[in-house]
C-alpha cells in the first residue's frame, strides 16, 4: 500500500475538478502496474464523481445539485442559534454538506498495465460543494508494482518539466501541468535526448533540461492551435481555450513560448537557439498556410507537404538538430540528423492522419475532416476517379455526423489509407538511410526503432 | 515609409504591418540599437502581441496566427543577432506581460516600455 494525499484548491463554490490526470501522475510514479486506487474525500463538502468533463453538462451537474438542494432553502443546520460549541468563522453551508450525501465520499478504480481503467468520456471529479477552498483527497494503491519505473532519461524530462511549472504563477502553471500530465508521446523530448548523446560532449542534465523546454514549446503551440480549431478536447481533456477562455490560452502560450525560448537560449549554445528559434518560424508560417488551405479544403499534395513540414517535421527535425548540437557533433551528423527528423516528422504526421480513420485508435474517428484539418487519405480519397465527386461534395457543405460518417466510409473504401501508410513507410526508409552515412556511436538501432514506431502504431 | 533593404526578407508575409503600426514601431526603437534588426525584433514583439489581444480581448484565429509569427519572427531574429542577456530580458518580458494577462492583472510596464528596457540590457 501506499499512501498518499491529492491536495488542491478550487475557486468557486461549486467547482468540478477534474483530478484525473493527478491521479494517473500517481500511479506512474508509483509503478503501479495492476490494481487499484483507492480515494477518499477527507471533507464532508466535498465529493467525489466519475462522469464525462464536458463544460456544459458540467454545469447542468451544477445546476441539478441546486435544484436538488438550493442555496438559500434554509437548512437547520444553519440555525446556529441552535447549535453548540460553533466556530466564529462557521459557515453557512447546510446546503454544500446535503449535497454531498447525494454524491461519495469514496472510489475504488481499476489500474491496469499502468493506466487508470476509465471510458473513453470518463474523467474523475472531485466536487467542491462549498468552496473556494483548500482540499485533500486522499489516495492509496495496491496491487503488483513494477521495479522499474522509467527509463533515468526519461524520468529526468519529467522532473525537469514538473520543477519548471512548480516554479511559475500558479494561473499559468496549472492549465499547462493539466496538458502536460494528460499524456502525449514525448517524442520530440526523447529525441533530444537521444540525439545530444551522440557526440563527445555529453551532459545528461542539460539535454534534459533542452528536452524539457522543447517540449514546453510543443504544448504552447498547441495551445494556440486548439483555440484556433476551435477543439473542445485534448489528450481526453478539454482544451485550455475551452475550459478557461481564449484570453488565458492566448497568454498561457505566450508565457509557455518565452519561458522555452529563454530556457534554451539560457543552456548557452548559440546554435541550439537558432535551430529551435527557426523551427518555431516554420510552426507559425505553416499554421497560417493551414488555415488559408481550408478555403479550398481538402487541398492538395504539394500543399499538404508544405504544411505538415513547417508545422509538424520542423520541430522534429530542431529536435534532432540541436541535441547533436549540443553534445558538439560533427556538421555531417547534425546534418544528417535534422534530415533524419524531418522525414520522420513528415511520417509521423502521415500517420496521424491515417489514425483519424482506426474505429481502434481511442479517438473520434472522423475529427480531422470534422475540423477540416489537412489530411493526406483526404486529399487522396477526393482525387478518386470514382468516390472523389462525392467526397469534394460533402467537404464543400457542413459536416455534421452523417456527412462525416459518410466521407470516412468513402475514404476506407479507396486504396488511400493504405497509399499514405506506403508513403509514411517509404519515408521512415529514407530517414533510416539517413543514418547509415554518418557515425552515430551505437545510436543507430535505437533511432531506427523510434522511427519506426513513430508509424506503426494505432494512437 | 519604406522598408530599408536589409529588412526586407524579415517582413516576409508580414509586409502588410510596416504600415499599420510596424515602421512607427521600428522607429521608436531605433535610436537604442547598434544594429537595427533589433529594433525590428522589438517592433515586432511589440506588434505581436498588440495583434493577439494579449492582456485584452482574444484577437480571432487568423490574427492570433500572424501574431504569433511576430513573435516567432521576432524571437528567431534576437536568437540570431542578439547577445544573450538580451534574448533573455525580451523572454522576461514577454512572461511577465502573459503571466500578468493570464492573472488578469495589469502589465507591470507597457510592453514599448519593457521591451526597451530589454534593449538596454547587454549594457
Amino acid at each position: 500500500m501506499s499512501p498518499n494525499r491529492l491536495e488542491f484548491s478550487t475557486t468557486s463554490p461549486t467547482q468540478f475538478v477534474d483530478i484525473t490526470p493527478r491521479i494517473q501522475e500517481a500511479i506512474s510514479r508509483s509503478g503501479l502496474r495492476d490494481g487499484r486506487v483507492h480515494l477518499q474525500s477527507l471533507h464532508t463538502t466535498l465529493g467525489l464523481a466519475v462522469n464525462e468533463n464536458e463544460p456544459l453538462l458540467l454545469r447542468d451537474f451544477e445546476g441539478l445539485l441546486e435544484r436538488l438542494a438550493p442555496a438559500h432553502a434554509g437548512y437547520e443546520h444553519d440555525d446556529f442559534a441552535r447549535r453548540f460549541e460553533i466556530r466564529i468563522d462557521e459557515p453557512v453551508n447546510g446546503h454544500a454538506h446535503c449535497r454531498q450525501l447525494l454524491l461519495s465520499a469514496f472510489a475504488t478504480l481499476l489500474v491496469e498495465d499502468g493506466q487508470l481503467v476509465l471510458g473513453r468520456w470518463q474523467s474523475v471529479f472531485a466536487v467542491e460543494l462549498d468552496g473556494p477552498r483548500q482540499r485533500q483527497v486522499a489516495i492509496q494503491l495496491e496491487g503488483v508494482f513494477a521495479t522499474h519505473v522509467r527509463e533515468p532519461a526519461e524520468s529526468l524530462v519529467e522532473l525537469e518539466l514538473a520543477r519548471q511549472l512548480l516554479v511559475d504563477p500558479e494561473p499559468i502553471a496549472s492549465p499547462m501541468r493539466r496538458l502536460i500530465e494528460a499524456g502525449g508521446k514525448r517524442l520530440r523530448p526523447r529525441l533530444v535526448q537521444l540525439t545530444s548523446a551522440i557526440g563527445p560532449r555529453t551532459d545528461p542534465l542539460r539535454a534534459a533540461e533542452l528536452a524539457a523546454a522543447v517540449e514546453l514549446l510543443h504544448n504552447a503551440t498547441l495551445i494556440h492551435d486548439d483555440y484556433v480549431d476551435e477543439s473542445t478536447h485534448r489528450r481526453g481533456r478539454p482544451t485550455v481555450a475551452a475550459a478557461e477562455g481564449a484570453e488565458r490560452a492566448i497568454a498561457v502560450g505566450d508565457y509557455y513560448f518565452a519561458k522555452a525560448t529563454r530556457l534554451i537560449a539560457q543552456i548557452g549554445n548559440p546554435g541550439v537557439t537558432s535551430a529551435v528559434a527557426e523551427a518555431l518560424e516554420a510552426i507559425c508560417a505553416s499554421q497560417i498556410d493551414d488555415v488559408a488551405l481550408r478555403g479550398t479544403y481538402p487541398g492538395d499534395r504539394e500543399s499538404y507537404l508544405r504544411v505538415i513540414r513547417g508545422k509538424t517535421a520542423s520541430l522534429f527535425a530542431a529536435a534532432c538538430a540541436s541535441g547533436a548540437l549540443l553534445s558538439e557533433a560533427n556538421a555531417d551528423v547534425v546534418a544528417a540528423l535534422r534530415r533524419y527528423g524531418d522525414l520522420l516528422g513528415t511520417a509521423f504526421q502521415m500517420a496521424d492522419d491515417v489514425i483519424d480513420f482506426s474505429p481502434s485508435s481511442g479517438k473520434t474517428v472522423g475529427l480531422d475532416i470534422r475540423q477540416r484539418v489537412l489530411s493526406l487519405p483526404l486529399i487522396y480519397a477526393a482525387e478518386d476517379r470514382v468516390v472523389g465527386p462525392e467526397v469534394r461534395r460533402l467537404l464543400a457543405g457542413t459536416l455534421g455526423d452523417p456527412e462525416v460518417g459518410r466521407v470516412t466510409e468513402l475514404v476506407t473504401s479507396t486504396d488511400a489509407l493504405p497509399r499514405v501508410r506506403r508513403e509514411a513507410q517509404a519515408l521512415i526508409d529514407e530517414a533510416v538511410r539517413e543514418l547509415e552515412a554518418v557515425e552515430l556511436d551505437g545510436l543507430r538501432p535505437v533511432l531506427v526503432s523510434v522511427a519506426k514506431s513513430a508509424v506503426d502504431r494505432s494512437s | 515609409m519604406s522598408v530599408e533593404v536589409a529588412l526586407e526578407p524579415e517582413l516576409d508575409r508580414l509586409e502588410a504591418l510596416w504600415s499599420d503600426g510596424l515602421a512607427d514601431a521600428y522607429q521608436a526603437y531605433l535610436p537604442g540599437v547598434d544594429q537595427p534588426k533589433l529594433a525590428l525584433a522589438a517592433a515586432l514583439i511589440e506588434v505581436g502581441v498588440r495583434l493577439q489581444g494579449l492582456g485584452g480581448r482574444a484577437a480571432p484565429p487568423t490574427t492570433l496566427l500572424v501574431g504569433d509569427l511576430c513573435l516567432a519572427r521576432g524571437s528567431r531574429i534576437l536568437a540570431d543577432h542578439a547577445p544573450l542577456a538580451v534574448q533573455v530580458a525580451f523572454a522576461r518580458a514577454i512572461e511577465s506581460l502573459s503571466s500578468a494577462a493570464a492573472a488578469e492583472e495589469p502589465a507591470p510596464a507597457s510592453t514599448r516600455e519593457l521591451l526597451l528596457q530589454s534593449l538596454g540590457a547587454a549594457r
